[in-house]
């Protein structure tokens, strides 16, 4: 791994264009900071611009004000693009391929020989415990094991930077909590920078070194918050004074962001 | 992980009736009925034509049909006329599939390409493509570039526009993965939409072959001396209608065959079909 690497973003503007209607202001003036090895959580109502920034983190939206740089924090230089790989909501996951041939797809394309990107993919998928299902296809397998070879399809490209888009947001509350403990663990041990998006201000407690609260569209940032429950973080971490007290103080804001969004979508805004 | 087991292989939701155990139960059997049934019509059919002794320039008897069949695959002319028309099908059937599959990936995924193919194909495909026959015998003569363009033009159509539908309807889900694992333009063409238009592109495969099959059979009638369609119609000209159904049990068979080989790739392209 590279050396560390910070994600600033300073102003941060996005609008939509749109020829029929009027123009979409998903991001405006957002300014926060990533730190390089921790994770970063984005919490806020729907449509508030969440995907939209890691998609300008990801550089497959350029923003419209603003900027959003990559920072080495040893010498306070301007870094080139990290590696990156994405979770995806919707796993996203090729079908017409194995799990072990979804898992190796990035290394192929990047023309890793066979022996060696056999070998990485099924280290991934032991990490993710999936071994014995590497010739299965994604529609053999249930919900949370689909979401489990999307994580090591991330993980398997080493990436410096891990975007989660809200990981577990199609996977029932059981399964959730199993996959959210395993993810931390691998991230942790993974030292990646990593930024989750969630709807879950449990996962995000549980999972994030910090936490940024937006507000309704447009997204601004309203909060930002330093979790510093000890690791590792399970269950029981959900009935400590310190646990309550930062739901709640997220909770506030999210409550009023929320109905705000809600009065946006029903065309008050 | 107790709640995350592995979904079982594929259960199948449709539920096949089972066969009562008595002793009418071949009449359930749907092979038994359905052969069983044509073996009836061709009884019926041998029975009638000679008690009503009806003239085999009319009707043959179905002795008769098999009989002439056998006469001329001994003399081997219809080896001959057989292994023309197949020629003829597959060898602008084949440069269809090919120039088809591309020209649809091409059209799907420019916006300007689209533009410009959309009024063509909207102009042409409605059109009978049996039409084009004398405008292309005025230009390409009867011999083989006609013969060759015609199938061309009758597998294309649906082979172009069954490729736009399939690359179009590809999960831009997929497409968005794919470019976060590094993949370059070209390498989503080919490792994201190609393969998840695969159902589709053999969807328009197979109605392109049907088409072409159609097309060389009838141009066949219209300018050949070679080839099963010229065959059937030269065989009624001079009322041998005993070769006349023998060529049509031959052009039946091979729509049989072609069926059941698409069928067969179909089965095995099966781990294309999305969940
Ligand atoms: N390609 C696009 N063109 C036009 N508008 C877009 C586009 N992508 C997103 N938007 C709009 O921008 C706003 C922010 O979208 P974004 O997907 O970033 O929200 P989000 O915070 O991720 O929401 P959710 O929690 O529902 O996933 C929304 O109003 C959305 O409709
Ligand atoms: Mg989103």
């Amino acid at each position: 791994m590279s050396a560390a690497v910070a994600i600033e973003v300073e102003g941060l503007g996005l609008t939509f264009a749109s020829q029929s209607e009027a123009p979409t202001i998903a991001l405006q003036d957002v300014n926060c900071r990533f730190e390089p090895g921790k994770v970063t959580a984005l919490i806020g109502p729907s449509g508030c611009g969440k995907s939209t920034l890691l998609q300008i983190a990801r550089g497959f939206l350029n923003p419209t004000r603003g900027r959003l740089r990559f920072v080495e924090i040893a010498s306070g230089k301007v870094a080139e693009r990290p590696a990156m790989a994405t979770v995806w909501q919707a796993f996203n996951l090729f079908p017409w391929l194995t799990v072990i041939e979804n898992v190796a797809f990035g290394l192929e394309l990047a023309g890793v020989p066979r022996a060696e990107r056999d070998a990485r993919a099924r280290k991934a998928i032991l990490a993710v415990d999936l071994n014995g299902f590497e010739n299965k296809f994604p529609r053999q397998l249930s919900g949370g094991m689909r979401q489990r070879v999307g994580i090591a399809r991330a993980l398997v490209m080493e990436p410096e930077v891990l975007l989660l888009d809200e990981p577990f947001g199609a996977l029932d509350a059981q399964t959730r909590l199993v996959l959210q403990e395993q993810l931390s663990k691998l991230v942790e041990t993974s030292g990646t920078t990593a930024i989750l998006v969630t709807h879950s201000i449990e996962e995000a407690i549980l999972l994030a070194d910090k936490i940024i609260v937006m507000s309704a569209r447009p997204g601004r940032v309203c909060d930002q918050i330093n979790v510093t429950l000890p690791r590792p973080r399970s269950y029981a971490t959900t009935h400590e004074p310190e646990y309550a007290a930062l739901f709640d103080r997220i909770y506030g804001q999210l409550r009023d962001e929320v109905m705000q969004a809600m009065i946006i979508e029903s065309g008050g805004g | 992980m107790p709640n995350d087991l592995p979904l079982a292989e594929q259960t199948p939701i449709v539920e096949t009736p089972v066969a009562p155990a008595s002793a009418s139960s071949w009449l359930d059997n749907e092979r038994v009925l359905g052969w069983g049934s044509v073996a009836l019509v061709i009884l019926v059919w041998e029975i009638t034509t000679r008690a009503t002794g009806v003239s085999p320039l009319y009707l043959p008897r179905p002795t008769q049909i098999v009989v002439a069949l056998f006469g001329m695959f001994a003399t081997g002319e219809l080896h001959k006329d057989l292994l023309v028309t197949l020629w003829r099908i597959f060898v602008g059937f084949g440069i269809a599939i090919f120039v088809g599959t591309a020209l649809g990936i091409w059209i799907a995924t420019s916006v300007r390409v689209r533009a410009i193919a959309d009024m063509f194909i909207a102009m042409l495909y409605p059109l009978p493509k049996v039409t084009l026959i004398p405008l292309l015998i005025i230009w390409l003569g009867t011999g083989g570039p006609f013969m060759l363009t015609i199938s061309f033009l009758g597998a294309i159509f649906p082979i172009v526009i069954n490729t736009v539908l399939g690359v179009r309807q590809c999960d831009p889900g997929l497409v968005l993965a794919a470019r976060d694992l590094g993949a370059t333009p070209q390498q989503i063409v080919r490792r994201v939409l190609l393969p998840s238009a695969i159902p589709s592109i053999f969807a328009g495969i197979r109605l392109g072959l049907g088409v072409s099959i159609i097309l060389v059979v009838a141009a066949e009638m219209v300018v050949g001396k070679l080839g099963l369609g010229a065959r059937l119609y030269l065989s009624g000209q001079i009322l041998e209608t005993e070769q006349v159904f023998a060529v049509l049990i031959v052009l039946a068979t091979l729509g049989i065959v072609v069926t059941k080989v698409q069928d067969f790739i179909d089965v095995k392209l099966g781990r294309w079909r999305l969940a």
